[in-house]
């Protein structure tokens, strides 16, 4: 067995050192790029949302590779993420991939015995046993929270660096340092190693730069790629951005609070006045982040969500009502396989400038 | 003491210069034909024998090939083209609420507030009703398109045209044409058909306020100002510079700068032989298509690749 599994952000970091240390093979498909887009549009359906494409993509690289079993997280709720695990095993199958899909639900909507049958699908090829396997298990979950967390934190600090791109080159030198070893307990320490020297770095703390959330459906916020690398060019734009949403939050909100049904309460509460149900994807979070965007104090929310997304197209009608009420401004940009980067990078300029102009108008009148 | 601003968008590359009073000395307006490098160098050899490099005290640079152009001629300040044309129209009129800027290939509303930026949209889905696809109906019709709002402003019984997508809008002009209508009734229904797609796309869920700037080089179309008016129910505002008024807004932020020292290269860009070639990075998975520009066989700058590798503006 050779395991593989979509990327989505700093995901493939926590899950090749959850591999490493069930001491299960694996693949890592090779990071995002248009050669998989390319792919996976060839194959997809073409209504479909980005996600699935990307991911297809994904799968027939690892495939390539070696790959023979994929693992992916499943959802029965009210958006076409539901259908993807279903429907990404036809078209491999069609195309004469045999491939194994493992696919973790939620255990209320398949029940317990089955989500432990899956898991022992994993867990019985591993040669570990069970101590050390709840310690992989463990080791995993701190890392995808150190790697998230150091992404934040280097991601608000851009705005306020003594060096241009010092928190980039930082957070891309350690991307490619904790990759070097097969050892999560190393992986951790290297990862805490890099959280020491980004709160050491040397900020200016006079600079009260742009501050910007970013908010939107789940993928295309959290994979890079998806959203042709947003936070990259708000850093270099020298602005400070925060991303509620990211897999650790994921794993928390969704693995660990949903069985208690406490899944993003302070978000959700946030949104009541003007989405007062859930929706389905994280519709209802987007909403009730941009409102808590606007009390932190944010100059602006940015809202991406890929064509076609469900109940991002909800909370985007929803948007300027609370643009207006709050006098807060939000850009909302959609992406697919057809966004242009040119009139992409034009209006996240123009909106950072409106920002910018915003607050000289307004420091100038008081 | 002038100031250059430079807008190099996909149909033209306009060329202005501007005193300190923001009145336009000089303007030109060239086909970039999708070679930015040229059409610039052609403007500044008009340039050359009127202006000494002294007198420009600050260059600015807007449109799709902003960033190119700032390379070349050495800008002081790189804009897009939202924030530029609001400035060139706040320059006018600081009453101005509602900026409809049509271009070459891309269309966007502007909203102001208190002569502040509040919102905007650009196309995101069509480019029918821009520039380029106008200038092709024109050419279809034998009609050159100087003369194209001048048609529809005879007509009498517009034409319902299709005008959600070009392709179909085209289709549906050619049929209307085989049942015999007249020429100026179905260049009447195209600009209506076309106020409708902006209002329904890229204006959709904007307020429209008075005073209404309508500016781009579809601006000089009679028809379109017309059926935006009627369709609008307010005047709309046509700025004498209206086809500059993204170079016009540059020059105007280069004018504004605190900063009096300038990157200018100098008019001599237009006598330099620049040479453009690209390649393939094979660095990562991203494979990123990087252009070169050289000049008398010596690379000078990189553009398009994401990481910085070769152009090294930013952190790998």
């Amino acid at each position: 067995m050779k395991i593989t599994f979509p990327h989505m952000g700093n995901v493939y970091i926590a899950a090749k050192f959850l591999m490493d240390g069930l001491g299960i093979d694996y693949v890592i498909p090779p990071l995002n790029s248009k050669r998989a887009l390319e792919i996976g549009t060839l194959y997809s359906p073409e209504e479909i949302c980005l996600p699935f494409k990307i991911m297809m993509g994904n799968y027939i690289e690892s495939i390539e590779k070696g790959a023979d079993t994929v693992i992916l997280t499943g959802s029965c709720g009210p958006c076409r993420f539901g259908e993807y695990a279903e429907l990404q095993m036809k078209i491999l199958k069609k195309l004469g991939k045999n491939l194994d899909f493992i696919v973790f639900d939620l255990p209320s909507d398949i029940g317990f015995d089955e989500l432990k049958r899956r898991i022992d699908k994993i867990a019985l090829k591993s040669p570990k046993n069970k101590k050390e396997k709840v310690l992989a298990l463990l080791d995993a979950y701190k890392i995808i929270n150190l790697i998230d967390s150091l992404e934040a934190k280097a991601k608000y600090k851009a705005g306020y660096e003594k060096e241009k791109g010092e928190c980039k080159r930082l957070l891309n030198e350690c991307k490619k340092e904790v990759l070097k070893t097969n050892n999560p307990k190393e992986a951790i320490s290297i990862l805490k190693e890099y959280h020491r020297r980004i709160d050491n770095l040397k900020i200016d703390k006079s600079k009260n730069p742009i501050k910007v959330a970013i908010i939107g459906e789940i993928y295309t916020i959290i994979e890079p790629f998806s959203n042709l690398y947003i936070e990259d060019k708000l850093m270099d734009m020298g602005v400070s951005t925060k991303r509620t949403l990211s897999p650790s939050w994921w794993v928390y909100n969704t693995v660990l609070l949903s069985p208690l049904k406490l899944t993003a309460r302070k978000i959700r509460k946030s949104a009541k006045e003007y989405l007062p149900i859930g929706i389905g994807g994280h519709g209802q979070e987007c909403v009730g982040e941009a409102i808590l965007s606007y009390k932190e104090g944010f100059d602006g929310a940015i809202q991406i969500f890929p064509l076609g997304c469900m109940p991002e197209i909800v909370s985007k009608s929803i948007l300027p009502s609370i643009s207006k009420d709050k006098d807060f401004p939000i850009l909302s940009l959609v992406v697919d396989e057809m966004t242009g980067e040119a009139g992409y990078q034009t209006r996240i300029e123009a909106f950072i400038d409106l920002l910018e102009r915003r607050r000289r108008y307004v420091l100038s009148r008081s | 003491m002038y100031y250059l601003g430079v807008d190099v968008g996909s149909v033209s590359t306009d060329i202005v210069v501007i005193d300190e009073n923001y009145n336009v000395i000089e303007s030109i307006y060239l086909r970039t034909k999708g070679r930015p490098i040229k059409a610039i160098q052609e403007g500044f050899k008009r340039l050359e024998g009127k202006f000494k490099n002294s007198d420009i005290l600050g260059v600015g640079t807007t449109g799709s090939g902003r960033h190119i152009a700032a390379f070349l001629i050495g800008a002081d300040i790189v804009k897009n083209e939202i924030t530029s044309h609001a400035v060139a129209a706040l320059s006018l009129d600081k009453d101005v609420r509602t900026i409809i800027e049509i271009g070459g290939q891309d269309s966007k509303i502007i909203t102001l507030e208190n002569g502040m930026i509040t919102d905007f949209a650009m196309n995101t889905v069509c480019a029918a009703g821009t520039g380029s696809f106008l200038d092709r109906q024109a050419e279809r019709l034998e009609i050159p398109i100087e003369e194209f709002g001048d048609y529809a402003l005879k007509s009498k019984n517009p034409v319902r045209i299709a005008g959600r997508c070009a392709v179909f809008a085209e289709s549906d002009m050619i049929h209307k044409q085989q049942l015999g209508f007249a020429v100026e009734d179905i260049i009447k229904g195209l600009c209506e058909a076309l106020v409708r797609n902006y209002l329904n796309n890229v204006a959709k869920g904007k307020e429209i306020k008075s005073k209404v700037f309508f500016q781009g080089g579809v601006a000089a179309n009679k028809g379109m100002k017309k059926a935006f008016e009627e369709a609008l129910g307010m005047e709309v505002i046509v700025p004498k510079h209206y086809n500059m008024m993204g170079a016009i807004g540059a020059a105007i932020l280069a004018a504004e700068r605190k900063e009096k020292r300038t990157n200018f290269k100098g008019f001599e860009v237009a006598d330099i032989n620049y040479a453009t070639a690209s390649f393939e990075c094979k660095g990562c998975s991203n494979l990123c298509e990087v252009a070169v520009i050289k000049c008398e066989e010596k690379v000078i700058g990189y553009f398009g690749d994401r990481c910085g590798r070769y152009s090294g503006k930013v952190a790998v």
